[in-house]
């Protein structure tokens, strides 16, 4: 006979990391869901597309300016399916508003949940929880990038579309490394602060006005000048799926991503923490 | 754990483990502590009391570094609140006033995980002290009582047995046969010479288990008191029943009586310090009928500080 099984074993869920990512599970099942349902269908429609002549008859129609914005260049291929369809702004903007939504609940939720006492009660440092709990969103943005990547890499052919591994990967990577410096932004803001809502507000807005200087600088000039401020600029403006990695840039963003998080372990040290 | 061997344990120069010199902290909507000065010697049990409102809780998250004091210093075990707070809570178990848990996940989830932070917890003592306060670890946080979530904060306080426990109002929403056995652990713990930080607006639960209550009102401590010091300098009651109506004056004459009242064939009077001559004179007299009796430790306090929980 086996020894029944305790109802009492030991928990798994040990780190600061590992019950970050138990209490956010059902919600990255939910968004995994809905970014490879999103991919999919986007990969089913690409057959009546591609190499269709009025098609491209049809978006040679529009505007200049239209077609700049939604990079609508060679739109009937691949490469350019993809770019406008998933990489223009749906798929980083999704998956950054997630990195957003969570990495702002991450260290202020706790505060506003009042649940913070009880893990400082613990001999853990403050520079820790913001450490571990950064080191969740770093998993979660990661594991829906790289079902990203496995939908539209390993399946997109399946449905003729093909695009270099190294294009897409490049296009991956920028897109995750864009929300992975947001959603730290937002961890950052939360820690600073201790207010979910504020940390929200503030970060998407500035996901936002990234996405539009750097995509209105290519019609409007004055933006210009300022668009490298931008980290959009960065990573997916630069059209990775095209032109690759672009190796300077990613670094400066991950430095930039480095820095956010280096302001929140600051901040979270220095202050009182809400009651 | 190193037992301090009792020639050590009086030397003059052992640490206190708390030590609170001329704290202040303030708040701008108002509230908070002012001059808190305070030290608790190790094994004692300490009684914070005062009404919902007077600093308690503030004092308590100063004590763990949740929050920082615009003035004055915080030390415990000798170390310095803030920057060793990590070195101080390996040995302090904490208990927040405002319990909030996890409510995704399972009591065991919880536990398991503070544990876990908190390190060389035996997963056994855990299991022991949830039997002990009738506690199933099985359920989710969110289907929990509020009794049953106190439950699990107490039980986090005191895995691992620390040296120091900081308890703000433990036994609230718990029936009062968890409440005893609460106060048993905590007698168990002074006993084995650690010691406890416990607040209340309750007088009564605070009387019950401290050595020594400090009473905190509006900000300020007001007072700090040996429990049974305060027994003892209280004035005893005296119940004397006789046959005929007694003659007031000359029970005032009685050695020690402060006050004396007279209603049909009994009298009441309040006796300060030694009961002997009194007691003898009324033994003496033709009296039918004597009691004496201690006065509560809520009348103690209501007559000497002018305690009102309510305020």
């Amino acid at each position: 006979m086996t020894p029944p099984v305790s109802p009492l074993n030991e928990s798994r869920v040990r780190s600061i990391t590992a019950r970050a990512l138990r209490e956010q599970r059902s919600g990255l099942v939910g968004w995994a869901s809905g970014l490879v349902l999103f991919c999919l269908v986007m990969l089913a429609v690409y057959p009546t597309i591609h190499g269709n002549a009025s098609f491209s008859d049809l978006i040679n129609a529009y505007p200049e300016p239209l077609r700049k914005i939604f990079q609508l260049e060679d739109y009937t291929t691949g490469a350019g399916y993809l770019r406008t369809e998933v990489f223009s702004f749906v798929l980083p903007l999704l998956l950054t508003l997630f990195a957003v939504l969570w990495g702002s609940d991450l260290v202020a939720g706790e505060e506003e949940r009042r649940t913070v006492d009880l893990l400082l009660a613990t001999p853990v440092s403050r520079g820790r929880v913001v450490r571990d709990k950064w080191l969740a969103l770093l998993v979660g943005v990661t594991a829906l990038a790289v079902a990203m990547e496995i939908v539209l890499g390993v399946i997109g052919p399946l449905f003729e579309l093909h695009v270099g591994w190294v294009g897409l990967s490049a296009a991956i990577v920028g897109s995750w490394l864009f929300a992975l410096a947001f959603g730290t932004l937002g961890l950052a803001v939360g820690a600073a602060t201790g207010r979910r809502g504020l940390a929200r507000g503030v970060t998407t807005s500035l996901v936002l006005a990234s996405y539009l200087v750097a995509t209105l600088a290519t019609l409007v000039s004055w933006l210009r000048p300022v668009r490298n401020l931008s980290l959009w600029q960065h990573t997916m403006a630069i059209d990775p799926l095209g032109t690759g990695f672009h190796a300077e840039r990613l670094a400066l963003v991950a430095v930039v991503t480095g820095l956010f998080l280096l302001w929140a372990t600051w901040a979270y040290d220095r202050r009182d923490l809400a009651t | 754990m190193l037992q301090t061997a009792p020639h050590q344990s009086s030397a003059p120069t052992r640490e206190p483990v708390v030590r609170l010199e001329a704290v202040t902290k303030l708040y701008r909507g108002g509230g908070g502590v002012r001059d808190l000065t305070l030290t608790i010697e190790p094994g004692e049990i300490f009684g914070f009391l005062g009404p919902n409102g007077a600093g308690k809780t503030t004092t308590i998250r100063l004590l763990l570094d949740l929050i920082r004091p615009s003035q004055g210093t915080i030390r415990l075990f000798g170390l310095d609140a803030r920057r060793d707070s990590v070195a101080i809570r390996r040995r302090v178990g904490y208990l927040p006033g405002d319990l909030a848990l996890y409510e995704r996940l399972s009591a065991r989830d919880v536990l398991g995980h503070l544990a876990h932070l908190r390190g060389d917890v035996a997963w056994a003592e855990v299991l022991a002290l949830a039997e002990q306060l009738d506690l199933d670890l099985q359920r989710p946080i969110r289907t929990l009582s509020r009794g049953n979530r106190q439950k699990v904060g107490i039980v986090a306080a005191l895995m691992g047995r620390p040296d120091l426990l900081v308890l703000d109002e433990p036994t609230s929403g718990l029936d009062p046969l968890i409440q005893r056995q609460v106060h048993e652990l905590l007698r168990a713990a002074a006993g084995e010479g650690r010691t406890v930080f416990l607040s209340s607006h309750i007088l009564s639960e605070v009387a019950e288990v401290a050595d020594r209550v400090g009473l905190i009102r509006a900000g300020e401590l007001a007072a700090v008191e040996r429990v049974a010091d305060l027994r003892q300098r209280a004035a005893h009651l005296i119940d004397v029943r006789y046959d005929h109506e007694p003659d007031r004056d000359a029970l005032l004459r009685l050695p020690g009586v402060q006050r004396c009242d007279v209603s049909g064939h009994e009298a009441h009077l309040e006796v300060a310090g030694d009961l002997r001559g009194a007691v003898g004179a009324i033994a003496a007299s033709d009296m039918t009928d004597l009691s004496v009796r201690e006065p509560t430790l809520e009348e103690l306090f209501l007559a000497f500080y002018d305690y009102d929980p309510s305020r």
